[in-house]
């Protein structure tokens, strides 16, 4: 099967320090990959590639078997769909459901077509009720969902999404979990920047960090959020689910909320009463 | 360039088109414009402006375009020449003139600060916006918005591009007045010049005389000839 | 001392019928870290604006109550890309730019500045151009730069929403240094899982109103869990069905484990 998304070997600079260094990991479909580090490790610059913004200066970014040295950005919108930071400046349109369709519309996909696809991404992240609403009425937070709405009716392959989760509040995180778990079931890769951790455990499986420029580790997160000899040198705070996982020990090592929980009840339930 | 004195680089840009417009048409004009391109091609812009000089020369290029739709040659030529004066010294102006020294000249001059931070707001303002409108272009296109294509298409895109950099830019006007307030800005008190940019004799002397020549060139022009 | 007081306070924005403070009375004091927690809506952002005299008086809208400040405030905003004042071509030029408005002297404005930098760990990137900052860097700077004009209230709304999680530790670090300094702080995060480290006093606001106030414990409290507003400790040993107290921090948990 061909990788959603493959890197092999980039190595990119803006200017005469390299961003990226000899960067190699690939994504299979259905899978939800976190790009981890610190600021300034070369994250962004990932997602810059991969959306055909810029081009590697040394080796190829492949999504699917389009190479991005042949393609420009709104070619690549097909396949991937990418959310910046701060995207809720890119809305523009009356309503939001006009400005969700934006993206679908844009590739020449048929009315009912959109119709369909707005209906799915609004329903998906519970904006149905603000689809009439003008985007610069809602609150930023809601406008950051709506943005993410836009990329979803794309319908890509690959979703590329960095900080989806700033400024939003625990029910609305809730929500894009739901949203991008329901997405990768159906084969759609992820790749999402965040430094929200707890995010990263309720939603993604794996993790590629960087530091400076280089891959650090490319791993399970399971086994690496509970890590804070692993974590630490890499800039990375275990989440505290995570930590509690580990601290006490419990068996499987769960990272995500709800296995935490039932493991926590299970051995509560096991241990004689204090 | 941006080493001169801001009241100077105003009073050049100033100075300009006002004596294109003075001066009889096409030569002033010419003369003038000629001038004003010339600037634009000189270095000294400040971070975040590239070829000046393009970018006044594609300003100026649909006025000339309309004038000829209106008028006949000679008018065309003798007015564009003064639009493309005003153009290009403007173009300079915002690109040579840093705002923080135009603060510090202002306040060293008497002038209270929010007046001056409201003029170097709007010279300020343009890298910045520039800098928003790649990174609108950039998603938009990530949205499969095409920059190609027949006129419809066009502008098409053009509104997909214009809308967001305006409503995200008024949106935030007010919170950029809220912004300037946290930083200090309360009237009354006295901003402390850090860096006040220094006026040579040469710099007044310059602009005086570019005052005076284009007052002198409006007597020339217009009152001398009534009185003989 | 008692460096902000409001006594039932309400505000009302410009042309909107619901007020978005209700009858509100907090006070902060110097020395002191309070943290607001609240949902998104609840009127934390708003409350700040008031506290740091900026709503009514720049925003517009009515305000009712009285508000005694007895400090210079300075505010963090949580869209700190437009506090910058966009005529400064290095780090430190920013920085001082508020300090330059005060009227200070420049050996006042340089000791400032220099310890602020510090303060954020920005001294090597004091000479950069703020335009080609990173989102977290620039957070840092407008920090530096509202510390600089050394308030004597601190207001943050959402600091370390842009910041790395090195970042995040050392504005945690900083706010508790304010506050040892004799600051007063009042800040508005979404952060719940620091706090229990960093706050002296929680205060949950919901619909402009104070429904509860308390020590970081109040962080482990079943309505605040239910309400999605505990600490992931707590949350995660309520869904577990464990016994209360809950526990706020790992640290908490492993010693209730034993």
């Amino acid at each position: 099967m061909i990788p959603a998304l493959r890197l092999e070997g980039v190595t990119f600079s803006y200017g005469p320090v390299p961003a990226l260094e000899n960067l190699s990991f690939s994504i299979a479909p259905g899978e939800r990959v976190a790009l981890l580090g610190k600021n300034g490790a070369g994250k962004s610059t990932v997602v810059r590639l991969v959306a055909g913004l810029e081009r590697p200066d040394l080796g190829a970014v492949w999504v699917g078997d389009w190479d991005t040295r042949d393609c420009v950005p709104e070619q690549l919108a097909w396949r991937v769909a990418t959310v910046f930071q701060h995207a809720d400046q890119q809305l523009f349109a009356p309503t939001v459901r006009d400005d969700v369709s934006f993206g679908p519309r844009a590739l020449g996909v048929g009315e009912r077509e959109v119709e369909r696809r707005n209906r799915r991404a609004l329903e998906d992240l519970g904006l149905t009720a603000h689809a009439g609403d003008h985007p610069y009425d809602l609150p930023p937070a809601l406008r950051k969902v709506a943005a993410l709405a836009g990329a979803l009716a794309l319908e890509p392959a690959l979703l590329v999404l960095d900080e989806p989760t700033i400024g939003l509040d625990r029910v609305l995180r809730a929500r894009v979990t739901r949203a991008l778990l329901d997405r990768s079931a159906a084969s759609v890769a992820l790749l999402v920047i965040t430094h929200d951790l707890t995010f990263a455990a309720e939603t993604l499986e794996r993790g590629v960090v960087l530091d400076r420029g280089r891959l650090a580790c490319d791993e399970p997160l399971a086994g690496l959020l509970g890590d804070a000899t692993r974590l630490e040198p890499l800039g990375l705070v275990p989440p505290p689910v995570a930590a509690l996982s580990a601290a006490l020990d419990l068996p499987g090592r769960p990272v995500r909320e709800a296995e935490v929980a039932r493991e926590l009840a299970r051995v509560a339930r096991g241990r004689p009463a204090p | 360039m941006s080493r001169l004195h801001p009241f100077t680089l105003l009073a050049i840009a100033g100075s300009l088109p006002a004596l294109a417009w003075i001066l009889p048409a096409p030569a002033g004009g010419a003369w003038a414009a000629a001038v004003a391109l010339v600037l634009t091609l000189t270095p000294g812009a400040r971070p975040g402006f590239t070829s000046v000089f393009r970018t006044a020369v594609l300003t100026a290029a649909p006025f000339w375009l309309f004038l000829l739709l209106l008028h006949d040659v000679p008018t065309t030529v003798a007015i564009g020449l003064r639009i493309t004066t005003m153009v290009a010294s403007f173009v300079w102006l915002v690109a040579t003139l840093e705002p923080a020294r135009l603060v510090e000249a202002m306040v060293a001059a008497g002038w209270s600060a929010s007046i001056a931070y409201l003029l170097a707001a709007t010279l300020s303002a343009v890298p910045v916006l520039k800098a928003r409108a790649r990174r609108i272009v950039e998603a938009q296109r990530c949205r499969g918005l095409s920059p190609r294509g027949g006129i419809a298409a066009r502008l098409r895109a053009l509104r997909a591009l214009a809308l967001p950099l305006v409503l995200s830019a008024l949106h935030e006007v007010d919170e950029r007045a809220l912004a300037l307030e946290t930083r200090g800005l309360v009237p009354g008190i006295r901003r402390t010049p850090l860096a006040p940019p220094p006026d040579p004799a040469l710099e007044q002397a310059t602009r005086w005389a570019l005052l005076l020549g284009c007052l002198a060139a409006l007597v020339w022009r217009f009152v001398l000839p009534r009185l003989t | 001392m008692k460096s902000l007081t409001l006594d039932r306070a309400s505000f009302w924005y410009p042309a909107t019928a619901s007020p978005a403070l209700r009858d509100l009375s907090l006070e902060v004091a110097q020395g002191e870290v309070v943290a607001l927690v609240g949902a998104l809506g609840a009127g934390a952002s708003t409350l700040l604006l008031v506290a740091a005299d900026l709503a009514p008086r720049v925003t517009g809208g009515r305000l009712t109550g009285a508000v005694t400040r007895r400090d210079r405030s300075g505010i963090v905003l949580p869209t700190p890309w437009t506090q910058l004042s966009g005529m400064a071509f290095t780090v430190w030029d920013e920085v001082a730019f508020g300090p330059a408005n005060l009227g200070w002297p420049p050996h006042e404005i340089a000791r400032q500045v220099d310890r602020a930098l510090e303060q954020l760990e920005l001294v090597s990137l004091a000479s950069r151009d703020p335009a080609t900052l990173s989102g977290g860097e620039l957070q840092r700077v407008i920090i530096a730069a509202i510390l600089a004009m050394d308030p004597g209230l601190v207001l943050f709304d959402e600091p370390a929403a842009e910041l790395d999680a090195e970042g995040a530790r050392t504005l945690w670090r900083l706010i508790r240094l304010l506050a040892r300094e004799g600051k007063a702080v009042l800040l508005a995060t979404s952060a719940l899982d620091a706090l229990a480290d960093v706050a002296d006093r929680i205060v949950w606001l919901e619909d402009g109103a104070v429904r509860a106030v308390g020590t970081p414990d109040l962080l482990a409290d079943v309505a605040l869990c239910d309400a999605g507003l505990g600490t992931s400790v707590a949350t995660v040993w309520r869904a577990g069905g464990l016994p209360q107290p809950y526990p706020l921090t790992v640290a908490h948990a492993l010693q209730r484990w034993r």
